[in-house]
């Protein structure tokens, strides 16, 4: 069965539980990609597969069910689980699907070109190979995914997708000798195969910064000074910030510090970040939410204020607060008036840190790891590479002593963030 | 169970190329109870075919949902055709894969799949026991989880079976706030591999763990910051797991070595103290079965264990059937995929330290000024060996003596340098199995290992 036949099979095996409110989404994938591994190619991976997301509310009770068979008997029995982990469960009138339109979206290229993929990809690992020697290609996945599926609740809504989108990532570290660096990867997803996948996201960037950190100093004692995260950084760092000030658990269970500042500077105001699935610059971003209504980007910090909590449907029922526009993590920061290289210029001791790793930070935001592919700032100039170097702040602070972002950007199909500088990290060495 | 609707293929199968039939089935329950309201309530039902075709050192894969005889043969001729696409533009002219053991495994027992009513139903008993008990925490947690893997396996030239492995686990998480007005968290997974109704019949039996979960959150709201710099610590078994896993079993995964992997060049080389064994165990450790356990990887490999540091020297890698052939090994069971639509990776099954011959309280009484690390959050390492730990309960040690609780911290090291400076290692293991290792795709795995004695660099605020 196709996917709009089993979801109005679905609707009305729902319908027939007596549920008050009730929707189905079903899709239908098929995905080729290929790997390498060590540098060599390994793998052509074909998969075809399908999804069937039943959601229903009755006297208030929630269920939900997800399966991938495209069949009568196991929508029937995924209804009946459906329905009884529904009866299972609380009532809670925060639960509610919402009324919706009727849309259809084509996005991206649901045909996938796989001559022209296999070529790219071919072309990718050659150019690695000759123009980054010192890089050795751990592994590598290209692929090309295409998705087609429907949307349907019992408020009206109706949304139908085709989609389809090209992705390639790649994982290396910088070799020489018995030397090498620490591991460090790129992603970028894209609609089209016009340009080399080397030529976009922050995939050059990341593979001559590996060549350059095969040989790191560990940084001696402890100071306090500036991090200059790239873009690749950010979004982990951002991500963790928003997770625990503005996500639905913290404020579901009122541990967020920024619980009651709706609308309160709680940044520096030069700092604009938004949910932007339908950015320019975003790829098949969200185009509805589960609950029913069509996803909109928002700004989640205007200008420094909380203007938006990222909140589902439930938590803002639940809180009497406003749910968020779209439920997507397509992240979008305001870019800032300096190039690069003048952000730099100013910063006297930091590190430009390109990938963090660390534990996950503490409720209050206080948070601490190890600053892995990085380099000293010194005098305004990148310096050595370092290892074994850690950093330490508070997540809430460090945005509040923001030195500057960027004016470049690095757009890589999943967001579209700056680089951006911040005072006040403690940076540890041994 | 699954019925079997694969064995008739084989006759499907390409002639003279090493191939894998898979049936699957991913089973998996999740409620959460988050400050007494259930968020999330949800079953997962995940089933279909995958093949995959070894063809001139490279592979094909395919799968499809649908678990029907055309679909079966369908994937066989689209894995086959991969296979030979890859050959004809990036074959490798590495020859066929050496011989494994031909048989047959016996098929596990099935097991009731409860009604989700069961998972709520325990998780909102423990919540009502802590929120009466203890009304002055900030907020509580309970996430009630359950997944199952069943695989029926058919391959050209190894092992068939039929294989079913449940594990079950409720996780608790207690925020309280600390003396500065901060909120401080603990967690603590309990359950194991096995069913939901095994582990949790009696939702008073976990209170004892609960309460002990609570004197901690009160003892770190208490707690200090740890003093940042190199330390001496004592890692209890969770942590010694997690450091036998990230910092040093992915560093031994041969694809990870033949990707630049830092242990390429420490085979038969002293990497740690001479106190320091370490194995991933397949099914049985210890004298008794391992937490997760694995008898038949999915390449049709019978599981055996992989010996990786025996006395401080690194002995070996973590094989699938191409890199043992590529290294001159024996493939010892590592080869395993999360969904039918995965292919087999070398995964990590259950990796321990071995146990020592101290005792945990004279490796405490030996600590003039360090630590004692109990929890971790979470865990990375990189294929150098430098490691990352998020700590989330750990207690000073003062003069051999435990003192106050500590804050969220976070330790860090180099895994082959670290190890050296073990000095003293405990004779008690303790294992974790909760968790997911994430390698392109996610595996149950277990971890474990004794207290262990040693230097890490831990940060301070």
């Amino acid at each position: 069965m196709n996917a709009h036949d089993i979801a109005q099979y679905a609707m009305q095996k729902l319908q027939e539980t007596g549920a008050q409110q009730y929707a189905c989404e079903a899709h239908t994938s098929a995905k080729r990609e290929f790997n390498v591994d060590g540098g060599k190619f390994s793998l052509l991976r074909t998969t075809i597969d399908n999804r069937l997301d039943l959601t229903l509310i009755k006297d208030n009770r929630r269920g939900k069910t997800l399966i991938n068979a495209f069949t009568h008997e196991a929508v029937d029995e995924a209804v009946r689980d459906c329905l009884a982990s529904a009866e299972g469960s609380a009532p809670d009138p925060a639960w509610e699907l919402v009324s919706g339109t009727q849309r259809n979206f084509t996005l991206g290229a649901p045909d996938g070109n796989m001559d022209h993929l296999f070529a790219r990809t071919q072309e990718m690992l050659q150019s690695i190979q000759q123009e980054y020697p010192k890089v050795m290609v751990e592994q590598m996945i290209v692929a090309h995914q295409r998705a087609e599926g429907i949307y349907l609740n019992s408020l009206g809504a109706r949304y139908e997708s085709l989609e389809g989108l090209y992705e390639a990532q790649v994982m290396f570290s910088g070799h020489e000798g018995e030397k090498s660096s620490s591991f460090n990867f790129a992603a970028v997803v894209t609609d089209n195969l016009l340009k080399p996948f080397l030529d976009q996201g922050s995939m050059r960037q990341n593979l001559a910064d590996a060549e350059k950190q095969i040989n790191t100093i560990a940084s001696e004692g402890k100071f306090v000074g500036t991090v200059v995260f790239t873009p690749d950084c950010a979004g982990d760092v951002l991500g963790e910030l928003l997770g625990n000030f503005v996500g639905d658990g913290v404020i579901l269970d009122g541990t967020s510090p920024w619980k009651d500042k709706l609308g309160e500077q709680v940044a520096d105001p030069r700092i604009t970040l938004s949910a932007a699935p339908r950015h320019p610059g975003i790829v098949c971003g969200e185009r509805y939410v589960s609950d029913g209504y069509l996803s909109e980007d928002y700004d989640i910090i205007r200008e420094g204020k909380l203007n938006q909590f990222m909140l589902s449907g439930y938590v803002a029922n639940k809180t009497g607060k406003k749910r968020a526009p779209n439920s997507s993590d397509s992240l979008v920061m305001q870019p800032g008036d300096q190039t690069l290289k003048e952000l730099l210029s100013g910063i006297e001791r930091g590190l430009l840190v390109s990938r963090f790793s660390g534990g996950s930070p503490a409720s209050n935001g206080d948070f601490s790891g190890i600053a892995k592919n990085s380099f000293l700032i010194e005098h305004g100039q990148i310096t050595s590479a370092v290892s074994e170097t850690m950093i330490s702040g508070n997540l809430a602070e460090m945005v509040n002593h923001l030195r500057g972002i960027s004016r470049e950007t690095v757009r890589n199909g999943y967001s579209l963030l700056p680089w951006f500088a911040v005072d006040g990290i403690t940076i540890s060495g041994k | 169970m699954l019925t079997d609707i694969i064995s008739k293929h084989k006759d499907a199968f390409a002639p003279g190329a090493a191939t894998e039939l898979r049936a699957q089935r991913n089973l998996s329950r999740r409620v959460v109870l988050r400050a007494g309201s259930i968020t999330q309530n949800q079953r997962t039902d995940t089933k279909g075919i995958g093949a995959r075709v070894y063809r001139d050192g490279v592979y094909g894969f395919a799968s499809a949902a649908d678990m029907s005889d055309d679909a079966v043969r369908a994937v066989l001729r689209s894995a086959t055709d991969n296979a030979a696409f890859l050959a004809r533009h990036a074959g490798r002219g590495t020859g066929e894969l050496p011989a494994i053991a031909q048989g047959s495994r016996p098929a596990d027992p099935d097991f009731a799949d409860l009604p989700q009513k069961a998972y709520i139903d325990c998780l909102q008993a423990l919540d009502s026991y802590i929120q009466q008990k203890y009304p002055n925490l900030d907020s509580r947690t309970l996430v009630s989880s359950a997944d199952s893997m069943e695989k029926l396996l058919l391959t050209s030239d190894g092992y068939t079976s039929h294989t079913l492995a449940p594990r079950s686990y409720i996780y608790v998480m207690l925020t309280a706030k600390g003396k500065d007005g901060s909120p401080v968290e603990v967690f603590e997974p309990l359950g194991g591999s096995g069913t939901f109704d095994a582990h949790f019949a009696d939702p008073a039996a976990l209170y004892p763990a609960v309460d002990r979960l609570y004197e901690m959150v009160m003892q770190k709201a208490e707690g200090i910051y740890a003093e940042a710099g190199l330390k001496t610590v004592i890692m209890a078994g969770e942590l010694a797991g997690m450091l036998a896993h990230e910092a040093v079993g992915h560093t031994v995964e041969a694809d990870l070595v033949l990707g630049g992997s830092v242990a390429g060049l420490y085979l038969n080389k002293q990497v740690a103290s001479p106190l320091v064994s370490m194995t991933d165990f397949a099914h049985t450790a210890f004298g008794h079965t391992a937490p997760l356990p694995v008898y038949v990887d999915d390449e049709g490999v019978v599981a055996e264990d992989a010996l990786l540091i025996e006395n401080g020297i690194l002995t070996g890698y973590m094989h699938n059937r191409q890199s043992a052939q590529h290294f001159h090994a024996k493939p010892q069971g590592n080869a395993r995929a999360w969904l039918f639509s995965d292919e087999p990776l070398i995964r990590m099954r259950n990796t321990a330290v071995h146990p020592g011959q101290h005792k945990l309280d004279d490796m405490i009484a030996s600590v003039d000024d360090g630590y004692y690390l109990l929890h971790t959050g979470n865990g990375q390492a990189d294929t150098t060996g430098e490691f990352m730990f998020g700590i989330t309960m750990g207690y000073e040690i003062k003069n051999g003596k435990l003192g106050r609780a500590i804050r969220d911290t976070t330790i860090s090291g180099v895994a082959f340098e670290m190890l050296k400076s073990v000095d003293m290692v405990s004779d008690t293991v303790s294992w974790a199995s909760s968790g997911f290792c994430g390698k392109k795709q996610p595996m149950p795995v277990g971890l474990g290992g004794p207290e262990l004695k040693c230097r890490v660099t831990i940060g301070g605020r």
